[in-house]
């Protein structure tokens, strides 16, 4: 016979449909939600690896200030260092050698000639010559007629030859000698002292690319730098979301999201570096899934910046210069990131050296691990599954200990039943099971439904997404093991152990107590004192203490949907704040940087204009510990910090008092993004020499810009060993017109510093309005819930106060003001916890990150974030009081079940 | 009958410690045979629902024992006293403690399920006099008709003894005979042992035993050779 409790269960889910449905709803929506998104990551992801194998990804590359020699790449592709200090000591010695023989030369010469004119000249004294004119014709004639023989003579003397090998000698010492110190400082530098060296065989690939100005509505205005690769490479490859490859030389295929972005399709004509190219393919670069231009930009930008595919013909009629680029892969591949990290430095090793001997330059050095533009949206994308797991499971969480609140609820109403269950030999665990029965239940329906919508529906809105920020390759739907593992699996998990522990808890208690009612854990001896409030005041405050663990439940929900409110509010107003502050983080309208201080005829670079002033500049390190947050994002390695020297009296940067030698003042970006404080001492490293410079924190500049440090021009010349009249660039309120533009590297205004809040603007935008509505909406579902079970254990009570002639307002009053208040109360806190959390997430993602980017709320979000709960609050208390109004008269009455 | 079914042997129980302490039960001793009528018969606090309790193995005793066929109670674990429980016994209460959300068949399943050797659900429903109600929920029925479904979910079982907790203390005279009358047919026809508290006087006269408790002990153990039928009771 089957039990015949089983029967409950549906009338339980009939009777009580519009709470099942609620909870339904709100696991459908957060399984479904989160479903969809592993399985678009998923799916995304398997595209994204997919495409590193077809699209024949590099493992790194390097760029070299010109084309590599067969030779060189022949050298680097067996990965082995270069003898450097031989290559140093030959070059040394020819040139020594050179240079001794010329001096032996001059000098021989010298001799000879002085040897001639003294035997000319004391001649001419026997013979009475005074004539000072005919000595000298006598001694150019002589040296005409003998110097030759002379010469011959010369060397072939003992005397000559011992000088000689004496000074190659002592030459061929002072050149080993310089050499090696020369070779002990670089190769400390380098780490280039290794016994133990193992190669990196690799494949190497010409890569080159060109950058060009790309005019994208042909307006005669550049608006994005555009980086063009040619059609025929065969390592990092594109696939095509739409249309083709170029095949004509007036043809061009450019990255997918710039091209959505800016609002380019195909058969439009773009203007690439002044020549007209029709638009015929929409790419996306296996090595360019977000379009960072440079590694350490914080940002992609995928309006600025654009990638592109033409022939090579159309290649070689472009005319910017060629950068000369070189991928590799190696040969056997890396297995884990350390391994990466050691095959990068030994390569590295061999790269330095390598370019030495062949007399090339590296201008650029990249291991794709580190890379951003291939890991960063990777990284995003497993970062936001896990994100959303958590999210997941705390909602989960939060519903199970609904659930167990409800179920509580039911077993002490069912009190009496379960006593007359237990003593007619029903056990404990037949009702265990029993009570677990409705809460597993309405977790598989949740799971199942919420997984059929999650690989249809949310998949796509996954997918969408992050098509909308990330250039990703084309993808199609793939079965997620993980996602059935963590939507399904889990949140059962979480449901059945919260509701056992809590189900087993409560049915501990002998059959005796059930039957009596007295289920109380521990008996209070007296009631619970209050002050001498007002009856109602003291008659609402029994209820709150009566429904606390409800009460509890309810704080942690808000709580926890609070945090979310300050992120769905704080993220568009930080980037509001921080795109309305641009102009403020830069120091003036103009920042010029030059190219060198002197122009081509070595004359210091002067300008007319006279709001111009000088500063110079370099950049430095500052080491950062390793996050334990997503890897991937970031340049992976230490915080790029800008070193100003500033003129005296600065227009533009007030240093606010003196800096001594050694003393620094810090940007406030710095400030904060490391909690510096004026008397800290900081130390920062030159990227590639072994190089440290220590100063003193003397106080701050407020300046959110980037993380910078300033000191006078004097003690930047100083501590950097540059000459006084060496600058790197001018502070201008105006635009300089009188500087060939050829000097100028770069002018940064108030664009480049608002590119990052636009990507992210665009990026995030539609989606944070959707969340807000979300949260407010989750928010009236769980105080609903939570409700309910308060107004269902009272309607005893409220039955018997309607009786004694409480007006349903008063009723009301009593019974929706203390969840009123609670629900107040525990929003502001949540939010204040919510803005504490917020600020200190942003600054563990941005010690990540390179640059800095703060949170900032504005106090009318603030405001509304907590109104925004309290309106969702509002529609729910309306419901509880149409629900106490319906609460009949006889059910304080009635002696039956 | 056979003889001592049941034997209740020095069985003290008390309550509270110190002054508040409360002796309930002070030495109780009696036997009951199989089939037996037993009625246990007291004022107010006089021990008989306490007794009743530790019968029924949810409550424990301070001293002395409870044995039934032989088998001791308080050697008896938890999970063993619930199989007592499951296996030997009917529980009817003053309050009819039915579950809201099953019909009057479903509820008395609740028994049936619980038993090796159940009785037929429908044969119960008609002895009750419930086939017009069966497809009824519990707040659809009068309190006579409640009790009936309870002693239906109890005799189902087919237990060897019936424990009735003032099973008409609810109820008005009339339903109050009724009920009483349904007991004594169980009781004949079943054939299983009874055992009912209750505090009125009257029911003792359809008892084949009487016990008369008061303060915590027996202050009479009778055996009614003149026994009437429910519907002879007056009050």
């Amino acid at each position: 016979m089957k039990n015949p409790l089983i029967k409950r269960v549906p009338r339980e889910l009939k009777s009580d449909w519009h709470k099942y449905l609620v909870i339904i709803v709100f696991m459908v929506v957060m399984i479904g939600v989160i479903s969809g998104m592993y399985v678009g990551h998923d799916s995304m992801l398997a595209a994204v690896y997919e495409g590193r194998e077809t699209l024949n990804l590099e493992d790194g590359h390097f760029e070299l200030s010109k084309r590599a020699s067969q030779s060189l790449l022949d050298d680097l592709s067996v990965g082995e260092m270069a003898d450097v200090r031989q290559y140093y000591i030959d070059k040394g010695m020819k040139e020594a050698d050179k240079e001794v023989a010329k001096a032996i030369e001059e000098n021989l010469t010298e001799e000879v000639n002085n040897a001639i004119e003294e035997a000319v000249r004391a001649q001419c004294a026997a013979y009475g010559i005074t004539d000072e004119e005919m000595i000298k014709a006598q001694v150019d004639a002589a040296i005409e007629e003998n110097f030759d023989e002379a010469m011959k003579e010369a060397r072939e003397s003992d005397e000559f030859k011992k000088a000689v090998e004496e000074a190659y000698d002592e030459a061929h010492e002072e050149v080993t000698k310089t050499v090696n110190e020369e070779w002990d400082e670089v190769a400390d530098r380098y780490s280039l002292n290794v016994t133990d060296f193992k190669p990196v065989p690799m494949t190497i690939y010409e890569h080159f690319y060109r950058e060009e100005a790309e005019d994208y509505n042909n307006d005669g205005t550049e608006d994005a730098n555009i980086r063009i690769y040619k059609s025929d490479s065969t390592i990092d490859m594109a696939s095509f979301n739409e249309g083709r490859a170029p095949k004509l030389d007036t043809e061009i295929a450019i990255d997918r999201m710039h091209a959505s972005n800016v609002g380019v399709k195909i058969g439009d004509k773009i203007t690439v570096g002044g020549k007209e190219f029709e638009v015929v393919g929409l790419l996306s670069y296996a090595n360019y899934l977000t379009l960072h231009e440079h590694n350490t930009d914080l940002m992609f930008d995928s309006f600025g910046f654009d990638v592109a595919m033409v022939t090579p013909e159309a290649f070689k009629r472009l005319t910017s210069r060629i950068h000369y680029n070189y991928a590799y892969q190696y040969e056997t591949k890396p297995e884990d990131k350390v391994e990466q990290a050691d095959y990068s430095e030994r390569f590295l090793k061999a790269l330095i050296t390598q370019s030495l001997v062949h007399d090339n330059e590296i201008d650029d050095y990249l291991p794709e691990y580190l890379r951003q533009a291939t890991n960063f949206a990777v990284s995003d994308i497993e970062g936001d599954s896990a994100a959303t797991a958590i999210l997941c499971y705390i909602l989960i969480g939060v519903i199970a200990f609904i659930f167990a609140i409800t179920i509580s609820n039911t077993i002490d109403k069912e009190a009496s039943v379960i006593g007359t269950l237990r003593a007619s030999g029903y056990s404990k665990s037949e009702l265990v099971v029993h009570y677990m029965t409705m809460p597993l239940i309405v977790t598989i329906l949740g799971a199942i439904i919420g997984n059929v919508l999650g690989y249809t529906v949310f998949k796509d809105i996954a997918v969408n997404l992050y098509y909308e920020s990330y250039s990703l390759p084309s993808c199609h739907a793939v079965w997620s093991n993980t996602a059935i593992i963590k939507t399904t699996v889990i949140p059962l998990i979480l449901m059945f152990f919260i509701n056992l522990y809590i189900i087993i808890k409560k049915l501990q208690l002998s059959p005796l107590r059930f039957l009596r009612h007295d289920l109380a854990k521990t008996k209070r001896t007296k009631a619970r004192r209050l002050p001498r409030w007002s009856f109602l005041r003291r008659f609402r405050l029994r209820i709150l203490f009566q429904n606390m663990p409800n009460y509890m439940v309810l704080a942690f929900g808000v709580i926890f949907i609070e945090l979310m409110m300050c992120f769905a509010f704080g993220l568009p107003d930080s980037l509001n704040h921080y795109a309305d502050n641009a102009t403020s983080m830069m120091f003036t309208e103009y920042q010029y940087m030059l190219m060198d201080y002197r122009d081509d005829d070595g004359n210091v670079i002067e300008t007319k204009e006279a709001t111009a002033e000088k500063f110079s500049m370099k950049s430095l390190l500052y080491p950062k510990k390793k996050s334990t947050m997503r890897t991937g994002m970031g340049s992976g390695g230490d915080e790029s910090v800008t070193v100003y020297g500033i003129a005296d009296g600065s227009e533009y940067i007030k240093l606010g008092g003196t800096a001594g030698e050694g003393e620094v003042y810090v940007s406030s970006a710095f400030a904060k993004k490391f909690d510096l404080k004026t008397g800290d001492s900081i130390t920062l490293n030159e990227e590639y020499e072994n190089k440290s410079y220590s100063f003193k924190v003397a106080g701050e500049v407020e300046y959110d810009g980037s993380i910078a440090v300033f000191m006078p021009k004097e003690n930047f010349d100083k501590a950097f060993n540059k000459k006084a009249d060496e600058f790197s660039g001018f502070f201008s309120h105006h635009e300089i017109t009188d500087i060939d533009e050829q000097s100028i590297a770069t002018v940064i205004t108030a664009e480049d510093i608002t590119k990052v809040t636009t990507q992210l603007d665009h990026s995030l935008g539609g989606i944070i309005d959707i969340f807000k509505y979300a949260l407010v909406i989750l928010a009236a579902a769980l105080i609903y819930l939570l409700a309910k079970i308060i107004i269902e254990r009272n309607e005893h009570s409220i039955s018997m106060v309607k009786i004694l002639g409480f007006k349903n307002g008063e009723i009301g009053a009593l019974y929706i003001v203390p969840t009123a208040i609670v629900v107040t109360i525990v929003a502001i806190i949540g939010f204040v916890a919510g803005y504490y959390l917020m600020l200190w997430i942003f600054k563990a993602f941005m010690m990540q990150m390179d640059g800095y980017f703060a949170f900032y709320l504005k106090p009318v979000s603030a405001v509304l974030s907590v109104v925004y709960l309290l309106v969702g609050y509002l529609f729910v208390s309306a419901i509880d009081y149409i629900r106490i109004k319906h609460i009949p008269m006889d059910v304080a009455l009635k002696n039956v079940e | 009958m056979e003889e001592c079914f049941l034997e209740i042997k020095d069985l003290k129980k008390s309550f509270g410690t110190g002054e508040a302490r409360q002796d309930v039960l002070r030495g109780m001793d009696f036997t009951v045979k199989k089939g037996e009528f037993c009625v246990l018969l007291g004022p107010s606090g006089s021990g008989k629902s306490t007794l009743l309790n530790i019968i029924g193995g949810i409550d424990t005793p301070d001293s002395g024992y409870v044995s039934i066929n032989g088998d001791k109670l308080e050697e008896m674990n938890e999970s063993q006293l619930t199989m007592y429980r499951r296996k030997h016994l009917g529980y009817v209460f003053q309050m009819y403690n039915l579950i809201p959300n099953l019909n009057v068949k479903e509820n008395i399943e609740v028994g049936a399920y619980l038993s090796d050797n159940p009785l037929d659900v429908e044969e119960v429903i008609s002895t009750l006099g419930l086939q017009d109600h069966k497809y009824k929920y519990p707040n659809q029925l009068s309190g006579g008709q409640q009790q009936r479904v309870s002693i239906g979910r109890a005799v189902v079982k087919n237990p060897d003894i019936l424990m009735c907790d003032e099973p008409t203390g609810a109820l008005d005279y009339k339903t109050s005979k009724e009920i009483l009358a349904l007991i004594e047919d169980c009781n004949k026809k079943f054939g299983n042992t009874v055992i009912m508290v209750t505090h009125n006087e009257a029911i003792k006269n359809m008892a084949d035993h009487v016990i008369k408790l008061r303060d915590g002990v027996v202050r009479h153990n009778d055996i009614n050779e003149n026994k009437i039928s429910a519907f002879e009771l007056e009050w």
